[in-house]
Protein backbone atom coordinates (compact mmCIF):
# COMPACT_ATOMS: atom_id res chain seq x y z
CA UNK A 1 0.00 0.00 0.00
CA UNK A 2 1.55 3.65 -0.87
CA UNK A 3 1.86 6.76 0.52
CA UNK A 4 -1.67 8.83 1.24
CA UNK A 5 -2.01 12.56 2.04
CA UNK A 6 -3.47 13.53 5.39
CA UNK A 7 -4.97 17.15 6.08
CA UNK A 8 -4.63 18.95 9.43
CA UNK A 9 -4.83 22.22 10.98
CA UNK A 10 -1.06 23.08 12.14
CA UNK A 11 -1.41 26.32 14.00
CA UNK A 12 -4.38 27.68 12.91
CA UNK A 13 -3.27 26.66 9.62
CA UNK A 14 -4.37 23.86 7.00
CA UNK A 15 -1.52 21.87 6.47
CA UNK A 16 -1.28 18.54 3.89
CA UNK A 17 1.38 15.95 3.96
CA UNK A 18 2.40 12.71 1.77
CA UNK A 19 2.89 10.15 4.50
CA UNK A 20 3.92 6.49 3.90
CA UNK A 21 1.45 4.68 6.73
CA UNK A 22 2.15 5.36 10.09
CA UNK A 23 4.40 7.90 10.13
CA UNK A 24 4.41 9.69 13.15
CA UNK A 25 3.11 13.13 14.31
CA UNK A 26 7.05 13.87 15.24
CA UNK A 27 8.14 12.72 12.24
CA UNK A 28 5.92 15.18 10.12
CA UNK A 29 6.42 17.79 12.38
CA UNK A 30 10.13 17.82 12.58
CA UNK A 31 11.55 16.06 9.11
CA UNK A 32 8.53 17.45 6.31
CA UNK A 33 7.21 20.30 7.82
CA UNK A 34 10.37 21.77 10.09
CA UNK A 35 8.99 22.01 12.82
CA UNK A 36 11.76 21.60 15.21
CA UNK A 37 10.70 22.87 18.58
CA UNK A 38 9.38 18.80 18.63
CA UNK A 39 11.92 17.40 20.28
CA UNK A 40 12.97 13.84 19.15
CA UNK A 41 14.33 12.11 22.75
CA UNK A 42 13.25 8.82 23.44
CA UNK A 43 10.68 8.10 21.02
CA UNK A 44 9.11 5.67 23.50
CA UNK A 45 6.78 8.11 25.40
CA UNK A 46 8.91 8.59 28.25
CA UNK A 47 11.04 11.98 27.68
CA UNK A 48 7.79 14.41 27.06
CA UNK A 49 10.24 16.27 24.65
CA UNK A 50 7.51 15.57 21.81
CA UNK A 51 4.64 16.89 23.87
CA UNK A 52 2.07 18.64 21.44
CA UNK A 53 -1.57 19.63 21.46
CA UNK A 54 -3.99 17.74 19.83
CA UNK A 55 -7.30 19.36 19.74
CA UNK A 56 -5.93 21.19 23.21
CA UNK A 57 -5.06 18.28 24.86
CA UNK A 58 -1.31 17.25 25.39
CA UNK A 59 0.21 14.09 23.55
CA UNK A 60 3.39 12.51 22.60
CA UNK A 61 3.81 13.05 19.02
CA UNK A 62 6.32 10.27 18.65
CA UNK A 63 3.81 7.75 19.11
CA UNK A 64 0.75 9.51 17.60
CA UNK A 65 0.48 7.97 13.53
CA UNK A 66 -0.41 11.24 11.70
CA UNK A 67 -3.03 9.63 10.29
CA UNK A 68 -5.12 10.14 13.94
CA UNK A 69 -4.87 13.37 13.63
CA UNK A 70 -6.54 13.96 10.45
CA UNK A 71 -9.07 16.79 10.51
CA UNK A 72 -7.67 17.90 13.69
CA UNK A 73 -5.74 21.03 15.18
CA UNK A 74 -2.49 20.25 16.26
CA UNK A 75 -0.66 23.19 18.69
CA UNK A 76 3.55 23.08 18.66
CA UNK A 77 5.75 25.95 19.92
CA UNK A 78 5.80 27.61 17.18
CA UNK A 79 2.19 28.55 17.31
CA UNK A 80 2.12 29.30 21.11
CA UNK A 81 4.80 31.85 20.08
CA UNK A 82 3.33 35.74 18.95
CA UNK A 83 4.73 37.37 15.73
CA UNK A 84 6.90 39.49 17.97
CA UNK A 85 7.48 39.13 21.29
CA UNK A 86 7.01 36.50 23.65
CA UNK A 87 3.66 34.40 25.18
CA UNK A 88 3.10 35.03 28.43
CA UNK A 89 4.34 31.47 29.89
CA UNK A 90 7.33 32.06 27.70
CA UNK A 91 7.85 35.51 29.28
CA UNK A 92 7.59 33.92 32.03
CA UNK A 93 9.86 30.99 31.64
CA UNK A 94 12.40 33.51 30.92
CA UNK A 95 12.23 35.33 34.04
CA UNK A 96 12.50 32.36 36.25
CA UNK A 97 15.17 30.86 34.37
CA UNK A 98 12.85 27.77 33.67
CA UNK A 99 16.02 26.72 31.11
CA UNK A 100 19.47 25.34 30.67
CA UNK A 101 19.96 23.45 27.63
CA UNK A 102 16.52 24.38 26.38
CA UNK A 103 15.70 20.67 25.20
CA UNK A 104 12.78 19.96 27.19
CA UNK A 105 11.15 23.44 26.81
CA UNK A 106 8.95 23.23 24.21
CA UNK A 107 7.10 20.38 25.83
CA UNK A 108 7.30 21.79 28.99
CA UNK A 109 5.81 25.07 27.73
CA UNK A 110 2.81 23.75 25.43
CA UNK A 111 2.19 21.30 28.71
CA UNK A 112 1.54 24.63 30.82
CA UNK A 113 -0.18 26.10 27.97
CA UNK A 114 -2.52 23.35 28.20
CA UNK A 115 -2.54 23.15 32.13
CA UNK A 116 -3.80 27.08 32.38
CA UNK A 117 -6.24 26.18 29.89
CA UNK A 118 -8.36 23.98 31.52
CA UNK A 119 -7.09 25.73 35.03
CA UNK A 120 -6.15 29.34 35.31
CA UNK A 121 -5.09 29.11 38.96
CA UNK A 122 -3.40 25.77 39.36
CA UNK A 123 -2.06 24.60 43.26
CA UNK A 124 1.64 23.65 43.53
CA UNK A 125 0.63 19.87 43.23
CA UNK A 126 -1.53 20.61 40.02
CA UNK A 127 1.62 21.82 38.17
CA UNK A 128 3.90 18.87 39.31
CA UNK A 129 1.40 16.30 38.50
CA UNK A 130 0.64 18.09 34.72
CA UNK A 131 5.03 17.63 34.42
CA UNK A 132 4.75 14.06 35.35
CA UNK A 133 5.40 12.95 31.66
CA UNK A 134 8.26 15.72 31.23
CA UNK A 135 12.05 15.65 31.54
CA UNK A 136 14.59 18.06 32.51
CA UNK A 137 18.03 17.13 33.12
CA UNK A 138 18.92 20.39 34.05
CA UNK A 139 17.19 22.65 36.07
CA UNK A 140 15.73 20.41 38.77
CA UNK A 141 12.26 21.80 38.01
CA UNK A 142 11.74 24.05 40.75
CA UNK A 143 12.02 26.90 38.56
CA UNK A 144 9.89 25.32 35.89
CA UNK A 145 7.15 25.65 38.30
CA UNK A 146 7.77 28.83 39.57
CA UNK A 147 7.27 30.35 36.00
CA UNK A 148 3.99 28.18 35.67
CA UNK A 149 2.92 30.12 39.04
CA UNK A 150 4.19 33.14 37.95
CA UNK A 151 1.90 32.93 34.38
CA UNK A 152 -0.55 32.72 36.63
CA UNK A 153 -0.59 35.40 38.62
CA UNK A 154 0.77 37.69 35.59
CA UNK A 155 -3.03 35.93 33.89
CA UNK A 156 -4.64 37.07 36.75
CA UNK A 157 -3.39 40.48 38.23
CA UNK A 158 -4.13 41.40 33.82
CA UNK A 159 -7.83 40.04 34.56
CA UNK A 160 -7.81 41.90 37.15
CA UNK A 161 -7.21 45.26 35.72
CA UNK A 162 -10.12 47.33 35.10
CA UNK A 163 -11.14 48.25 31.01
CA UNK B 1 8.88 1.31 8.88
CA UNK B 2 7.59 -1.65 6.88
CA UNK B 3 4.14 -0.63 7.94
CA UNK B 4 2.37 -1.42 4.63
CA UNK B 5 -1.37 -0.21 5.38
CA UNK B 6 -3.29 1.51 9.11
CA UNK B 7 -6.34 0.89 8.71
CA UNK B 8 -8.69 2.86 11.40
CA UNK B 9 -12.36 1.14 11.23
CA UNK B 10 -15.29 3.49 12.07
CA UNK B 11 -17.41 0.74 13.90
CA UNK B 12 -17.28 -2.53 15.60
CA UNK B 13 -18.77 -4.82 12.97
CA UNK B 14 -16.33 -3.09 10.52
CA UNK B 15 -13.60 -3.93 13.08
CA UNK B 16 -14.57 -7.45 13.17
CA UNK B 17 -14.68 -7.64 9.59
CA UNK B 18 -10.87 -6.44 9.18
CA UNK B 19 -9.67 -8.66 11.78
CA UNK B 20 -11.17 -11.98 10.29
CA UNK B 21 -9.78 -10.93 6.76
CA UNK B 22 -6.41 -10.47 7.81
CA UNK B 23 -6.09 -12.93 10.47
CA UNK B 24 -3.42 -12.73 13.57
CA UNK B 25 -1.21 -10.94 11.52
CA UNK B 26 -3.30 -7.49 11.79
CA UNK B 27 -1.62 -6.08 14.94
CA UNK B 28 -4.63 -4.26 17.26
CA UNK B 29 -3.84 -1.11 18.40
CA UNK B 30 -5.86 1.18 20.47
CA UNK B 31 -4.15 3.97 22.30
CA UNK B 32 -0.48 3.27 21.03
CA UNK B 33 1.53 3.69 24.30
CA UNK B 34 2.23 0.37 24.71
CA UNK B 35 2.43 -1.01 20.50
CA UNK B 36 3.82 2.54 19.43
CA UNK B 37 7.23 2.28 21.45
CA UNK B 38 7.95 -0.92 20.12
CA UNK B 39 7.09 -0.56 16.52
CA UNK B 40 9.80 2.78 16.76
CA UNK B 41 12.39 0.60 18.13
CA UNK B 42 11.74 -2.28 15.65
CA UNK B 43 11.30 -4.69 18.09
CA UNK B 44 7.74 -4.97 16.94
CA UNK B 45 7.29 -4.78 12.68
CA UNK B 46 4.00 -5.22 11.62
CA UNK B 47 2.68 -5.39 8.34
CA UNK B 48 -0.92 -4.45 9.02
CA UNK B 49 -2.39 -2.27 11.96
CA UNK B 50 -5.68 -1.97 12.83
CA UNK B 51 -6.30 1.32 14.93
CA UNK B 52 -9.65 1.24 17.29
CA UNK B 53 -9.77 4.78 17.98
CA UNK B 54 -12.56 5.53 16.14
CA UNK B 55 -14.43 2.66 16.18
CA UNK B 56 -17.17 3.80 18.40
CA UNK B 57 -15.74 1.99 21.77
CA UNK B 58 -15.07 5.61 23.86
CA UNK B 59 -17.62 6.08 25.98
CA UNK B 60 -18.01 5.06 29.94
CA UNK B 61 -22.00 4.98 30.78
CA UNK B 62 -23.66 4.35 33.89
CA UNK B 63 -25.84 1.78 33.29
CA UNK B 64 -28.14 1.06 36.74
CA UNK B 65 -25.00 -0.16 38.41
CA UNK B 66 -22.73 -1.11 36.64
CA UNK B 67 -20.49 1.31 34.90
CA UNK B 68 -19.89 0.50 31.31
CA UNK B 69 -16.13 1.34 29.91
CA UNK B 70 -16.00 1.13 26.22
CA UNK B 71 -12.20 -0.45 25.58
CA UNK B 72 -11.20 2.61 23.89
CA UNK B 73 -12.39 5.05 26.41
CA UNK B 74 -9.16 6.89 27.41
CA UNK B 75 -7.38 6.71 30.94
CA UNK B 76 -8.10 10.41 31.27
CA UNK B 77 -11.60 9.78 30.63
CA UNK B 78 -11.84 7.19 33.35
CA UNK B 79 -9.92 9.76 35.76
CA UNK B 80 -12.66 12.33 34.79
CA UNK B 81 -15.42 9.73 35.71
CA UNK B 82 -17.20 9.94 39.40
CA UNK B 83 -18.76 6.66 39.58
CA UNK B 84 -16.31 4.31 40.90
CA UNK B 85 -13.95 6.59 43.26
CA UNK B 86 -11.01 3.45 43.18
CA UNK B 87 -10.97 3.62 39.73
CA UNK B 88 -10.43 7.67 39.00
CA UNK B 89 -7.48 7.32 41.71
CA UNK B 90 -6.06 4.17 39.76
CA UNK B 91 -6.03 5.94 36.14
CA UNK B 92 -4.26 9.02 38.15
CA UNK B 93 -1.48 7.21 39.13
CA UNK B 94 -0.52 5.62 35.77
CA UNK B 95 1.70 7.01 33.50
CA UNK B 96 1.55 11.09 32.62
CA UNK B 97 -1.10 13.54 31.46
CA UNK B 98 -0.20 12.95 27.83
CA UNK B 99 0.25 9.31 28.08
CA UNK B 100 -3.62 8.87 29.41
CA UNK B 101 -5.12 10.73 26.92
CA UNK B 102 -3.70 8.35 24.57
CA UNK B 103 -3.66 5.26 26.39
CA UNK B 104 -7.14 3.45 26.70
CA UNK B 105 -8.49 1.29 29.62
CA UNK B 106 -9.07 -1.90 27.44
CA UNK B 107 -5.43 -1.14 26.22
CA UNK B 108 -4.19 -1.46 30.64
CA UNK B 109 -5.73 -4.96 30.71
CA UNK B 110 -2.89 -6.45 27.92
CA UNK B 111 -0.38 -4.33 29.04
CA UNK B 112 2.85 -6.56 30.66
CA UNK B 113 3.41 -6.41 34.90
CA UNK B 114 4.45 -4.17 36.12
CA UNK B 115 1.77 -2.22 34.37
CA UNK B 116 -1.70 -2.57 34.09
CA UNK B 117 -2.30 -0.57 37.23
CA UNK B 118 -5.84 0.39 36.33
CA UNK B 119 -6.74 -3.51 35.69
CA UNK B 120 -5.35 -4.14 39.34
CA UNK B 121 -8.30 -1.99 40.26
CA UNK B 122 -10.29 -3.78 38.13
CA UNK B 123 -9.83 -6.99 39.71
CA UNK B 124 -10.62 -5.79 43.20
CA UNK B 125 -13.97 -4.77 41.88
CA UNK B 126 -14.77 -7.82 40.20
CA UNK B 127 -15.10 -6.39 37.03
CA UNK B 128 -16.42 -8.40 33.86
CA UNK B 129 -15.00 -8.01 30.27
CA UNK B 130 -17.27 -7.95 27.29
CA UNK B 131 -15.44 -9.90 23.96
CA UNK B 132 -16.36 -9.59 20.27
CA UNK B 133 -15.65 -11.83 17.33
CA UNK B 134 -17.19 -12.53 13.86
CA UNK B 135 -19.13 -15.49 15.53
CA UNK B 136 -20.77 -13.65 18.36
CA UNK B 137 -19.73 -12.35 21.75
CA UNK B 138 -18.59 -13.58 25.30
CA UNK B 139 -18.29 -12.15 28.61
CA UNK B 140 -16.28 -13.34 31.36
CA UNK B 141 -14.76 -12.43 34.72
CA UNK B 142 -11.55 -10.63 34.52
CA UNK B 143 -9.88 -13.15 36.23
CA UNK B 144 -10.91 -15.85 34.01
CA UNK B 145 -9.25 -12.71 31.43
CA UNK B 146 -5.75 -13.51 32.17
CA UNK B 147 -3.87 -17.08 31.21
CA UNK B 148 -0.55 -15.90 31.92
CA UNK B 149 2.20 -13.81 31.11
CA UNK B 150 1.17 -11.88 28.40
CA UNK B 151 -0.93 -14.72 27.41
CA UNK B 152 -4.93 -14.42 27.89
CA UNK B 153 -8.44 -15.54 27.00
CA UNK B 154 -8.95 -13.30 23.61
CA UNK B 155 -9.47 -15.63 20.29
CA UNK B 156 -7.08 -14.43 17.42
CA UNK B 157 -10.33 -13.26 16.03
CA UNK B 158 -11.94 -11.36 19.07
CA UNK B 159 -11.68 -7.91 20.16
CA UNK B 160 -11.92 -6.64 23.90
CA UNK B 161 -15.17 -4.37 23.11
CA UNK B 162 -16.05 -3.16 26.98
CA UNK B 163 -15.22 -3.94 30.56
CA UNK B 164 -18.47 -3.63 33.28
CA UNK B 165 -17.83 -2.80 36.81
CA UNK B 166 -20.54 -3.44 39.54
CA UNK B 167 -20.71 -0.14 40.97
CA UNK B 168 -21.85 -1.11 44.47
CA UNK B 169 -18.71 -2.57 46.43
CA UNK B 170 -18.60 -1.67 49.56
CA UNK B 171 -15.18 0.25 51.04
CA UNK B 172 -11.81 0.65 49.16
CA UNK B 173 -8.21 1.39 48.97
CA UNK B 174 -5.92 1.57 46.35
CA UNK B 175 -1.78 2.27 46.66
CA UNK B 176 0.49 1.66 44.18
CA UNK B 177 3.97 1.88 45.16
CA UNK B 178 7.05 2.97 42.91
CA UNK B 179 10.55 4.49 43.18
CA UNK B 180 9.35 7.78 42.07
CA UNK B 181 5.77 9.33 43.22
CA UNK B 182 4.14 9.75 39.45
CA UNK B 183 4.75 8.49 36.23
CA UNK B 184 6.81 5.33 37.10
CA UNK B 185 6.19 1.16 37.02
CA UNK B 186 4.94 -0.18 40.31
CA UNK B 187 7.00 -2.09 42.67
CA UNK B 188 3.80 -3.26 43.66
CA UNK B 189 0.38 -1.95 43.18
CA UNK B 190 -2.77 -3.27 45.79
CA UNK B 191 -6.32 -2.44 45.23
CA UNK B 192 -8.76 -3.83 47.59
CA UNK B 193 -12.99 -4.02 47.71
CA UNK B 194 -14.39 -5.10 51.26
CA UNK B 195 -17.85 -5.26 52.32
CA UNK B 196 -18.36 -5.51 56.03
CA UNK B 197 -21.58 -6.69 58.05
CA UNK B 198 -22.00 -6.39 61.58
CA UNK B 199 -18.26 -4.95 62.21
CA UNK B 200 -16.94 -8.38 60.14
CA UNK B 201 -15.79 -8.64 56.92
CA UNK B 202 -18.07 -10.09 54.71
CA UNK B 203 -16.56 -10.48 51.36
CA UNK B 204 -12.92 -9.60 50.53
CA UNK B 205 -11.47 -8.96 47.10
CA UNK B 206 -6.92 -8.03 47.11
CA UNK B 207 -5.82 -7.73 44.05
CA UNK B 208 -1.92 -7.48 43.43
CA UNK B 209 -0.01 -5.98 40.39
CA UNK B 210 3.53 -6.48 39.84
CA UNK B 211 3.66 -9.38 41.83
CA UNK B 212 3.04 -12.25 39.66
CA UNK B 213 2.45 -12.97 35.18
CA UNK B 214 -0.33 -10.54 35.37
CA UNK B 215 -2.70 -8.82 37.70
CA UNK B 216 -3.80 -11.42 40.70
CA UNK B 217 -6.07 -11.62 43.53
CA UNK B 218 -4.18 -12.75 46.63
CA UNK B 219 -7.37 -15.44 47.24
CA UNK B 220 -5.51 -16.96 50.47
CA UNK B 221 -5.05 -13.47 52.30
CA UNK B 222 -8.96 -12.64 51.44
CA UNK B 223 -9.75 -16.19 52.80
CA UNK B 224 -8.03 -15.45 55.81
CA UNK B 225 -9.57 -12.46 56.66
CA UNK B 226 -13.13 -13.02 55.45
CA UNK B 227 -15.73 -13.45 59.10
CA UNK B 228 -13.04 -11.18 61.25
CA UNK B 229 -12.98 -7.86 62.00
CA UNK B 230 -11.04 -5.44 60.82
CA UNK B 231 -8.33 -4.77 63.08
CA UNK B 232 -4.33 -5.14 63.42
CA UNK B 233 -4.14 -8.74 63.95
CA UNK B 234 -6.04 -9.48 61.16
CA UNK B 235 -4.35 -7.00 58.73
CA UNK B 236 -1.57 -8.30 59.49
CA UNK B 237 -2.35 -11.98 58.89
CA UNK B 238 -3.75 -10.39 55.27
CA UNK B 239 -0.40 -8.87 55.23
CA UNK B 240 1.63 -11.97 55.82
CA UNK B 241 -0.46 -14.70 53.45
CA UNK B 242 -0.38 -12.37 50.46
CA UNK B 243 3.21 -11.77 50.40
CA UNK B 244 3.31 -15.45 51.06
CA UNK B 245 1.58 -16.55 48.34
CA UNK B 246 2.01 -13.96 45.37
CA UNK B 247 4.28 -14.32 42.68
CA UNK B 248 6.49 -11.76 42.32
CA UNK B 249 9.72 -11.28 39.72
CA UNK B 250 12.98 -9.59 38.99
CA UNK B 251 13.17 -6.65 36.66
CA UNK B 252 15.36 -3.24 36.40
CA UNK B 253 12.36 -1.69 38.75
CA UNK B 254 13.08 -3.93 41.94
CA UNK B 255 14.24 -7.83 42.73
CA UNK B 256 11.49 -10.70 43.60
CA UNK B 257 12.76 -10.47 47.24
CA UNK B 258 11.73 -6.90 47.62
CA UNK B 259 8.90 -7.13 45.82
CA UNK B 260 7.51 -9.85 48.23
CA UNK B 261 7.95 -7.68 51.15
CA UNK B 262 6.82 -4.59 48.97
CA UNK B 263 3.66 -6.53 49.04
CA UNK B 264 2.88 -7.45 52.69
CA UNK B 265 3.52 -3.90 53.11
CA UNK B 266 1.10 -2.16 51.13
CA UNK B 267 -1.43 -4.77 51.81
CA UNK B 268 -0.77 -3.77 55.36
CA UNK B 269 -1.23 -0.08 54.41
CA UNK B 270 -4.03 -0.23 52.16
CA UNK B 271 -6.13 -2.22 54.55
CA UNK B 272 -5.33 0.21 57.39
CA UNK B 273 -6.27 2.98 54.91
CA UNK B 274 -9.90 1.38 54.79
CA UNK B 275 -9.53 1.67 58.74
CA UNK B 276 -8.56 5.33 58.41
CA UNK B 277 -11.09 6.08 55.95
CA UNK B 278 -14.04 4.62 58.47
CA UNK B 279 -12.83 6.63 61.02
CA UNK B 280 -12.99 10.07 58.56
CA UNK B 281 -16.75 8.86 58.12
CA UNK B 282 -17.54 8.25 61.51
CA UNK B 283 -15.75 11.91 62.60
CA UNK B 284 -17.69 13.54 59.74
CA UNK B 285 -21.21 12.03 61.13
CA UNK B 286 -20.61 13.64 64.50
C1 LIG C 1 5.82 6.60 29.48
C2 LIG C 1 4.83 5.54 29.78
C3 LIG C 1 4.42 5.36 31.08
C4 LIG C 1 3.49 4.35 31.37
N1 LIG C 1 3.11 4.21 32.67
C5 LIG C 1 2.20 3.26 33.00
C6 LIG C 1 1.79 3.09 34.36
O1 LIG C 1 2.20 3.82 35.25
N2 LIG C 1 0.91 2.10 34.63
C7 LIG C 1 0.39 1.29 33.66
O2 LIG C 1 -0.44 0.45 33.97
N3 LIG C 1 0.75 1.44 32.38
C8 LIG C 1 1.64 2.40 32.02
N4 LIG C 1 2.03 2.55 30.72
C9 LIG C 1 1.50 1.60 29.72
C10 LIG C 1 0.29 2.08 28.93
O3 LIG C 1 0.31 3.45 28.67
C11 LIG C 1 -1.06 1.76 29.56
O4 LIG C 1 -1.08 0.43 30.02
C12 LIG C 1 -2.22 1.97 28.60
O5 LIG C 1 -3.45 1.78 29.29
C13 LIG C 1 -2.16 1.02 27.39
O6 LIG C 1 -3.27 1.28 26.55
P1 LIG C 1 -3.11 1.56 24.97
O7 LIG C 1 -4.48 1.73 24.47
O8 LIG C 1 -2.18 2.68 24.71
O9 LIG C 1 -2.45 0.21 24.48
P2 LIG C 1 -2.02 -0.17 22.97
O10 LIG C 1 -0.59 0.10 22.79
O11 LIG C 1 -2.96 0.44 22.00
O12 LIG C 1 -2.31 -1.72 23.00
C14 LIG C 1 -1.37 -2.68 23.36
C15 LIG C 1 -1.83 -4.03 22.83
O13 LIG C 1 -2.99 -4.48 23.50
C16 LIG C 1 -3.89 -5.12 22.62
N5 LIG C 1 -5.18 -4.42 22.65
C17 LIG C 1 -5.42 -3.17 23.14
N6 LIG C 1 -6.73 -2.89 23.11
C18 LIG C 1 -7.34 -3.99 22.60
C19 LIG C 1 -8.71 -4.33 22.35
N7 LIG C 1 -9.71 -3.48 22.63
N8 LIG C 1 -8.99 -5.56 21.83
C20 LIG C 1 -7.99 -6.43 21.55
N9 LIG C 1 -6.68 -6.17 21.78
C21 LIG C 1 -6.36 -4.96 22.31
C22 LIG C 1 -3.23 -5.13 21.28
O14 LIG C 1 -2.56 -6.34 21.12
C23 LIG C 1 -2.24 -3.98 21.37
O15 LIG C 1 -1.18 -4.14 20.52
C24 LIG C 1 2.95 3.54 30.36
C25 LIG C 1 3.36 3.74 29.05
C26 LIG C 1 4.28 4.73 28.74
C27 LIG C 1 4.71 4.93 27.32
S1 LIG D 1 10.31 11.58 22.14
FE1 LIG D 1 8.21 11.38 22.52
S2 LIG D 1 8.15 11.17 24.66
FE2 LIG D 1 10.28 11.13 24.28
S1 LIG E 1 16.58 22.70 30.32
FE1 LIG E 1 17.88 21.08 29.72
S2 LIG E 1 16.51 19.40 29.81
FE2 LIG E 1 15.33 20.96 30.69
Amino acid sequence: MGSKIITFVLGGREVEVMVKPMTTLQAVLRYQLGYTAVKEGCRQGGCGSCTVLVEGEPMMSCLLPVEDVAGMHVTTLEAITPADGLDRVQQAFLEHGAFQCGYCTPGMIVVSKALLGHNPRPTRQEIVDAFAGNICRCTGYEPIIAAVEGAARASASKAAQPG
Amino acid sequence: MTVLEYLVPRSLPEAIGLLERHGPELLVMAGGTVAMPLINEGISLPERVMSLRSAGLTSIEQRGDVLSIGAAATLTQLVAQDGVALLSEAARNTASWSIRNMGTVGGNLFTPPPGGDVAVALLALDARVRLSGPHGERVLPLADFYTGFMTNALAADELLVEIYVPTAVGETAFIKFGRKHANTPAVVTVAIALQRRDGRISAARIALGAAGPHPIRAARAEAAIVGSALESGVIERAADTAAGECRPFRDAIATEWYRRRMVGVFVRRALEKVVEQEQDDVGEGE
